[in-house]
């Protein structure tokens, strides 16, 4: 298991606490394709950041790649996010005035690792995406779909254990969604774990395993 | 654990951080560069304008003070209040043994008088000095020499004419060895001087015919007299400090009652020259107020826009702490761009201001006077620098721990 909730209950404090998971378990394997969905409000972005090591739970256990994450202090949080995690966003989030290959290799300029190494491995990753003739673009020169694939290369560039997307096309039009779809499951066949929280059920038929959240709580027959 | 302030890497990233953003470095380097600037103006400034008022005393001894005669204001052994009392060589050779204070002293006696040359004549002061008189007040010789103790000693008809009746006299000529008739007794000529200083005693040299003391005593009939007798005082003494003992001497010998304290003239420039101490001392700390004012609202600046640096960049560290940035990268990362830019712009702030020192340094040059002295130390450079640097670094630190606190979730959602 590359995932493994067990137990989860997060409550954000309040006049009115709102108890948005509750008791979640949950298993991914390695080399899965799933999806999370749900309404808004229904809790699955308090799910993906505690998944993505963002955020803390009140209870229960989770496992990352074997790894116990819980009370962790901000630098092991830190460090462990940028070895296993590679994150993609709605809206991107690359770094506007830094080129595709600077914004790609910037998670391993947080490993220590030199400058010439980095490129190198960045460049291998945006060739990956197809986009090695765009590496010396700012992200303003590029379109939605090529942002969404530096992101991917970015993701990829440290090698993480699993891949959480958050609404990763909620920004794009439906044939530059088809194509970062089709990135994703290209991804997948190499073996990589991908996790993509979606309200979209175009997105979520394209992947393996549908999870569906409501009202905090996981529905029947999809663990 | 590498040490990020001396990594390469970091600062490579920090120098093109900054290089992109342009517009919000030159801002903020802007403001740490008028601070320094400012303050390297001001304190060149001040030393500049002390210079201006300093170079008109050049080689004016400041710690002169003088006797001379004067009226009886008390009657005291058979002399009568208001009678007259002369100063003669021979006080002055009591004074020279007695006064404790004296480190160099010389008679001056001074008349008008009439200087002819051929059909040209000229009025103006003939002043009788010593040698030691050029220890007081420093002339400038143009041409020839000055009068020497040989000159006095021997009460040679030797003159040093001023540069002003020599152009009168001599015009382009060289006045040195012709002869100068003094209200009809001729004189040799042999210097021509001026002063620098645009303090005088008794006539400005440039202005005046400078005869050995002696030879003046026997050519205007002053016999033993003496006009007045100027010394100056050695270093940690004043001039005032001789008055007491002066005071007995020409007390007993001209018979002035002790109590008679208007009967003899004292000056004591040393105290006018504490008072021009006083005047420049404010200045100075005003330059030091108005300097300190300027240094806090540049590290004020320096703050400021650090923490609106920080609101705005708040994302983008979401994004870097998504990515793996520790609380401590970010932090260095604001610290040095802040440590960067003030080091930077503080040198140039200097330079700029060293340059426009330079500037005000050679548009006040006095061609006698010299170069005012618009300037700084090396030092006060490193002082103005070094405070920058170090208030700056401490006023960046605020904003550099408010960027460690973010967290990556609060901050991805700030758009």
């Amino acid at each position: 298991m590359i995932i493994s909730l067990r137990d989860i209950n997060k409550t954000y404090p309040g006049i009115v606490p709102l108890h948005v998971l509750k008791d979640i378990n949950l298993e991914i394997r390695r080399g899965e394709l799933v999806s999370i969905m749900g309404a808004s409000g229904s809790g699955k972005s308090t799910l993906l950041n505690i998944l993505g090591i963002l955020d803390n739970y009140d209870s229960g256990e989770y496992h990352l790649d074997g790894v116990l994450i819980k009370d962790l202090s901000e630098n092991r949080a830190a460090e462990l996010r940028n070895r296993m995690i590679g994150f993609v966003f709605q809206s991107f989030n690359l770094i506007n005035y830094k080129n595709a290959l600077e914004n790609v290799a910037l998670p391993l300029f947080y490993q220590g690792v030199s400058r010439r190494k980095r490129n190198a491995l960045a460049m291998e990753q945006l060739e990956r995406m197809g986009l090695a003739d765009r590496a010396h673009h700012l992200p303003g020169e590029l379109s939605g779909g090529q942002k969404q694939r530096v992101a991917i290369a970015r993701a990829l560039v440290t090698n993480p254990s699993i891949i959480l997307a958050d609404e990763p096309t909620g920004a794009l039009d439906s044939k530059t969604s088809k194509e970062v779809m089709e990135t994703f499951r290209n991804l997948n066949d190499e073996g990589m774990t991908i996790v993509i929280v979606t309200h979209d059920p175009g997105v979520g038929a394209a992947t393996n395993r549908i999870i569906r959240i409501s009202d905090g709580q996981i529905g029947d027959g999809n663990v | 654990m590498k040490i990020a302030l001396f990594d390469p890497e970091n600062w490579r990233e920090i120098g093109a951080t900054l290089a992109r953003n342009k517009t919000r470095t030159f801002l903020t380097a802007f403001g740490i560069f008028w601070g320094t600037a400012m303050l390297t103006m001001l304190w060149g400034g001040a030393n500049g304008f002390e210079g201006i008022m300093r170079r008109n005393f050049a080689g004016f001894a400041t710690n002169m003070g003088a006797v001379f005669n004067g009226t009886r204001s008390i009657s005291y052994k058979g002399f009568n209040k208001g009678s007259y009392w002369n100063l003669t060589t021979e006080d002055v050779e009591k004074i020279r043994q007695v006064a404790p204070a004296i480190e160099h002293s010389s008679v001056v006696n001074s008349r008008s008088a009439t200087f002819v040359y051929n059909d040209k004549s000229k009025s103006g002061s003939a002043m009788g000095i010593e040698a030691d008189y050029t220890n007081i007040m420093q002339p400038v010789v143009y041409e020839g020499r000055f009068i020497n103790a040989t000159d006095v000693a021997g009460r040679r008809k030797v003159a040093v004419v001023g540069r002003n009746i020599a152009n009168e006299l001599f015009g382009s000529e060289s006045g040195v060895g012709k002869y100068v008739s003094i209200n009809g007794i001729y004189f040799l000529v042999v210097g021509i001087a001026g002063q620098t200083s645009e303090a005088s005693i008794s006539g400005r040299v440039d202005d005046s015919v400078i005869l050995p003391s002696s030879t003046f005593q026997t050519a205007f009939n002053w016999g033993h007299a003496v006009g007045f007798l100027i010394y100056t005082a050695p270093q940690g003494k004043t001039p005032s400090d001789n008055e007491a003992a002066i005071r007995r001497v020409l007390g007993s010998v001209h018979s002035i009652h002790p109590d008679d304290e208007r009967a003899i003239g004292f000056m004591d420039i040393s105290e006018t020259f504490g008072m021009i101490d006083k005047v420049f001392l404010g200045i100075g700390l005003l330059a030091l107020f108005v300097g300190a004012g300027s240094l806090l609202s540049g590290i004020i600046g320096i703050g400021n826009i650090m923490w609106i640096v920080v609101k705005e960049r708040t994302h983008e560290f979401g994004i870097r702490r998504a990515i793996g940035a520790k609380p401590l990268d970010i932090t260095v990362q604001v610290l040095s761009e802040s440590i960067l830019l003030t080091l930077v712009a503080g040198v140039a702030g200097v330079c700029f201001g060293c340059l426009v020192l330079g500037v005000a340094d050679k548009v006040t040059v006095d061609p006698m006077l010299g170069a005012a002295g618009f300037q700084t130390t090396f030092t006060t450079a490193m002082v103005i620098v070094g405070l920058f640097f170090v208030f700056g670094t401490l006023a960046g630190t605020l904003p550099a721990i408010k960027a460690m606190k973010i967290k990556p979730i609060e901050a991805l959602r700030d758009k």
